[in-house]
């Protein structure tokens, strides 16, 4: 059976163009989905039911009595971490923020370590953004800077920049002028029409030289400006205000880097200012398919985007302080429930040996390294392929992901939803 | 020999992200990328294996040459390799310093870890599923 506008649910992207075929609940071929979407779908390697860690070996459990486990977990722990969040479905981020508050948690999800610092800027000076659309049909000037779109998000250029033509740039590819600005060269670099290589650590000081530039005070500008010639800089600067519409995408080159939420600052004020020459807006480049969702979802019932506390009885938001890193690495935190992410991995050393001295729960589709850290693991369908729910591509645009068969997994929020009955059920609430 | 470690993503690790224990990741996630005239500094030729070492500790990688590195700075993707390194300070950000880690690297001939050996160095139990 052949499905057809079939979303894909691997990077922010999340393309809404593919032809999936499915045969016996297997996906046995993807038709215009580039190799992560290829490898997310085609892949046939979850594990096949709950586990748990019994000293130095893992036995097998039923749903009921590793929900059951998870709850206990939950409702024995004086300050638990409810952490990840970004792989499942908005209504299952939902349940999730509801049990964070019944247990007086902590919940965050990966923008903790994506764009967190994006959002920190944002909420300083706001986010002059648009959709991707507007992108595609108008922008004649792109830029990425600190992103390596080939890589983290391979069909971003085909889709809606270098490649993709639109109402108003009919031959995007002779039309559109691409500025890649990073510290290393990259597959994407190597196609833009301008590549500026940055000194590590320089992109403050660029982004201040492009303002100062455009504000019309290109004289105070030195010979190079982190690891940029002055030369270079001016004709970045003259393409940007000569552009009808112009985009800024980055990505963590900017988050991640010295600097981080006070380079995003400067990247939205040079936007600001480009804005009194063109248009211009600017936007991160959202790397988990639902990251974007997750932070809707918190702000809608939190009121913040991540790193909720609800420790207090209300909820309360200190990136820093109540941020997953934070929280592990000064060994706060006495239980975990890593949903839909993989802290193992991607979290320094220190947070994954302490999410290994805890009970650490997780619910996840895949064996990954956060599998050897937890206690228990219990596996779910996967949205998109076999289960449904609403997710929020990286220019806040929700669609709603498909289920392409009837598999034999419960969905995140199904389990979330037992597990937050229980919870509930003994709180007496 | 000191160097600046910067971290990414790169499509191979996307690929393999969801089998972590598949070689392929591995190899990935262990593949350390560095200027060619630094290799040729530290005597080592690709496939040569390196260990990392930062205030946190240290891990066997395998080193490959990279053009779009300059001298001083070496690139791991992301993942339990890097992570290794990386140290949890978040400077009231929420955010580490996943791009600017300071690292030794030498030439060794012990072997590169699997991902369940580096869990395990971090308290975790292997599940070969």
């Amino acid at each position: 059976m052949k499905v057809e506008d079939v979303v894909c649910p691997f990077c922010g992207c999340l393309c809404d163009d593919l032809v999936v075929e499915v045969e016996n609940n297997l996906v046995i071929n993807v038709e215009n989905g580039c190799t992560l979407a290829n490898e997310k779908f085609m892949g046939d390697h979850r594990l096949k039911n709950p586990i748990r860690r019994e000293g130095g070996s893992w036995k097998d459990v039923s749903y009921d009595a590793a929900i059951r486990e998870t709850a206990e977990i939950l409702l024995d722990a004086d300050r638990p971490l409810l952490y990840g969040w970004s792989g499942t479905h908005g209504e299952a981020q939902s349940v999730g923020v509801h049990l964070a508050e019944l247990l007086g948690a902590v919940i965050d999800n990966t923008s903790t370590v994506c764009h967190g610092p994006s959002i920190l800027a944002i909420q300083e000076v706001g986010h002059p953004g648009c959709t991707l659309g507007q992108v595609k049909n108008r922008a004649d000037v792109i830029v990425y800077w600190g992103a390596n779109p080939i890589d983290a998000h391979p069909r971003h250029m085909s889709r809606y920049t270098t490649y993709a033509d639109g109402f108003f740039v009919k031959e995007a590819f002779r039309e559109r002028k691409v500025i890649v600005i990073d510290v290393r060269k990259t597959e994407s670099s190597a196609v833009a029409d301008e590549f500026v290589k940055v000194d590590r650590g320089g992109d403050y000081a660029v982004l201040s030289a492009l303002r100062a530039i455009v504000r019309g005070k290109g004289d105070l500008i030195p010979v190079k400006v982190g690891g940029v010639t002055r030369d270079q800089l001016f004709r970045v600067a003259d393409i940007c205000k000569n552009a009808k519409f112009g985009a800024i995408f980055f990505g963590l080159g900017l988050t991640m880097s010295p600097g981080k939420n006070k380079n995003i600052r400067n990247a939205i004020e040079l936007t600001e200012e480009l804005n009194r020459h063109t248009k211009f807006t600017i936007s991160p480049m959202r790397g988990h398919w639902n990251v974007y969702g997750s932070n809707e979802v918190f702000t809608w019932i939190s009121g913040y985007p991540y790193a909720v506390d609800f420790a207090r009885g209300i909820a309360f938001y200190n990136p820093g302080e109540t941020t997953s890193v934070d929280v592990l690495r000064r060994g706060e935190c006495d239980a975990c429930l890593v949903v839909a992410s993989d802290p193992g991995a991607h979290f320094p050393r220190a947070c994954a040996e302490h999410l290994a001295r805890i009970p650490t729960v997780q619910i996840d589709p895949h064996v990954n390294a956060t599998t050897c850290l937890a206690r228990l693991q219990i596996p779910v369908a996967v949205t998109g392929i076999d289960a449904e729910g609403t997710a929020y591509r990286m220019d806040g645009v929700p669609i709603r992901t498909r289920k392409l068969y009837e598999g034999t997994y419960p969905s995140d929020l199904e389990i979330l939803g037992k597990i937050y009955a229980l919870v509930k059920e003994a709180k007496g609430s | 020999m000191r160097f600046v470690l910067n971290t990414g993503r790169t499509i191979r690790q996307g690929s393999y992200v969801e089998r972590k224990n598949s070689p392929v990741y591995r190899e990935e996630a262990a593949s350390l990328y560095m200027n060619r005239v630094d290799m040729l500094d530290l005597e080592i030729e690709e496939g040569s294996h390196v260990r990392v070492k930062s205030d946190q500790g240290a891990v066997v990688m395998v080193a490959h040459p990279a053009d779009g590195l300059v001298r001083g700075d070496v690139f791991v993707c992301l993942g339990p390799y890097a992570n290794f390194l990386v140290n949890p300070e978040t400077h009231g950000t929420g955010m580490p310093d996943f791009k600017t880690t300071v690292v030794t690297i030498e030439p060794t001939t012990d072997p590169v870890p699997t991902v369940r050996e580096l869990m395990e160095q971090c308290g975790g139990v292997g599940y070969e599923g």
